[in-house]
């Protein structure tokens, strides 16, 4: 599991790459410690697995965000990992988009 | 948010009040959560919940109101009507199907009061632990007579489509969701994780100083065979002085004198240490004390309870390369290096790997051990109000919307 992140205006992108799962999740939850913007995309397109504790990591980094009045906003789930948001219904709680490029103009409009 | 839970809580006896518990002790800790009320059952010999004076700063205040009780027809209507009473915004269930009595008539009615909560205007998500397609009624004693069976079963479908009704269903094991969504068109059904009520310290990644050991656990001689893992210790040994291979066990019932076995043939190996039947007490230190955990099987229908014993205690573990277990090891969240079976050389290999990487064997155990660990009670209860305030929103923006049509017209 790789871990890049990036600015692009005042949203923060963190690209994750591999098993998103448990053991990738404390390094996770450590960068929204270091995040200087409350605008997150999360770009899951190399994501091939993703576990309950991913999920939780996620769903905790998004409570952060909101709470700074921003957002974490999800792009490029494949399919295993969209199987999971279905199944477990965190497709209703986060925002979902196709490409990295609408869920960073998602902030703006 | 006001947050009202049926369930059996502690002191009552009734099931899965443990969870209840450790559900709720996480639940008052979120500041989304304002007050908390326990519909529990009535406790026997009309004894009462210990009343809690003031909240614990930083706690949602908990108020426990007992108004069913277990094995009672009515249920449903007082867990409704004292829900109205309560008006919180919203109500958890956190039932089983035998929660509120043990003959069926009782079952059944008590669980449709998800659906007449909803039914009442208050939201309603229900926690199901168990499902009636999974029951196995031979085993329950139903299974003689075919009719009785088949009753059993229709009785089930109706009370599932009564509990479906409510806002939300959650179900802990993914094979439930399948279930219900395929048999019943479902589409409020979702996964939840159990969630983990320990919070113990993590062990030690490292073994301690010494030699190191390999250890193997279980019982042995039909499909845990150990001469392989042996003759891989035996090639280890011609190169390295600081090991140790432990078996610890007995034989499998089926196969008496196998271990003894065994032993008699490699009295020349040193370091090769049988422990005899393992002792519950015994079983922590016999896995911190291991550097490795082998599992020398020629068969496997799935992750062992050994694997969890082993991420327990943080151990790297070396595994067969047997039809999909390394998939379905990894989809359970574990790790491992993988030797092709019944093959010394390839398993020394394998162990070799290990031994010399202390750093992998570290990450490896780390890894194994928050698999086996598995989501906080606290991350779980983050979903249901995470899920909660998603059926709030939607039932308010219908709300408003329809009050925007009646404006309109």
């Amino acid at each position: 599991m790789a871990l890049n992140t990036r600015s692009i205006g005042n949203v923060g992108v963190l690209d994750l790459h591999g098993r998103f799962d448990a053991h990738m999740a404390p390094a996770v939850i450590e960068w929204y410690g270091r995040l200087p913007s409350p605008h997150v995309v999360i770009n899951l397109t190399d994501v091939t697995f993703i576990d309950s504790s991913a999920l939780a990591a996620l769903a905790g980094g998004m409570k952060r965000c909101r709470q700074r009045d921003g957002d974490l906003r999800l792009c490029a789930l494949q399919q295993p990992v969209r199987v999971i948001f279905e199944l477990t219904r965190m497709n209703r709680a986060f925002e979902i988009f196709a490409t990295e490029a609408e869920a960073i103009s998602s902030f703006t409009h | 948010m006001r947050i009202a839970i049926v369930t059996p809580y502690p002191p009552s006896q009734g099931s899965l009040n443990e969870y209840a518990f450790h559900f709720i002790r996480f639940l008052r800790q979120k500041p989304e959560v304002r007050e908390i009320f326990i519909l529990s059952d009535r406790l026997p010999d009309d004894a009462t919940y210990p009343a809690e004076t003031a909240s614990p700063p930083g706690l949602a205040p908990l108020h426990i109101v007992p108004c069913w009780r277990f094995g009672a027809l009515d249920n449903a209507l007082r867990i409704v009507r004292t829900a109205r009473d309560l008006a919180p915004d919203i109500v958890l269930f956190n039932i089983q199907f035998a929660s509120f009595g043990s003959s069926k008539p009782a079952a059944a009615l008590g669980l449709l009061a998800p659906a007449m909560t909803r039914a009442a205007g208050i939201p309603a998500i229900v926690l199901l632990h168990n499902i009636m397609e999974t029951v196995d009624l031979k085993s329950a004693g139903f299974g003689a007579n075919p009719l009785v069976e088949w009753f059993i079963r229709a009785f089930g479908a109706i009370t599932t489509r009564a509990l479906l009704s409510a806002d939300l269903l959650a179900v802990t094991i993914p094979r439930y969701v399948e279930i219900l969504e395929h048999k019943y068109g479902a589409a409020n059904v979702l996964l939840a994780p159990h969630g983990a009520f320990d919070e113990a310290p993590p062990p030690s990644f490292d073994p301690p100083p010494g030699p190191l050991q390999i250890m193997t656990f279980g019982k042995f001689g039909t499909y845990k065979k150990i001469e392989p893992l042996v003759d891989a210790f035996r090639l280890l040994s011609e190169t390295r002085r600081d090991l140790e291979l432990v078996i610890a066990g007995t034989d499998s019932p089926n196969a008496p004198g196998y271990l003894e076995s065994v032993r008699l043939a490699n009295v020349d190996l040193a370091g090769l240490r049988f422990t005899g039947y393992v002792a519950e007490e015994d079983v922590p230190r016999i896995f911190q004390d291991a550097g490795v955990v082998v599992f020398p099987y020629t068969s496997t229908t799935g992750s062992s309870g050994v694997l969890h014993q082993a991420g327990n205690y943080g151990r790297a573990v070396v595994l067969p390369r047997l039809g999909d277990l390394a998939e379905l090891i990894a989809e359970e969240g574990y790790t491992g290096e993988f030797f092709t079976p019944e093959n010394a050389q390839s398993l020394a290999e394998a162990l070799a790997r290990l031994l010399d990487d202390p750093a992998r064997r570290r990450a490896m155990g780390t890894q194994n051990y928050l698999a086996a660990c598995g989501l906080p009670m606290a991350e779980v209860v983050e979903w249901y109000i995470l899920h909660a305030q998603n059926v709030l929103t939607v039932r308010n923006t219908r709300r408003a919307a329809r009050r925007r049509e009646f404006v309109k017209r």
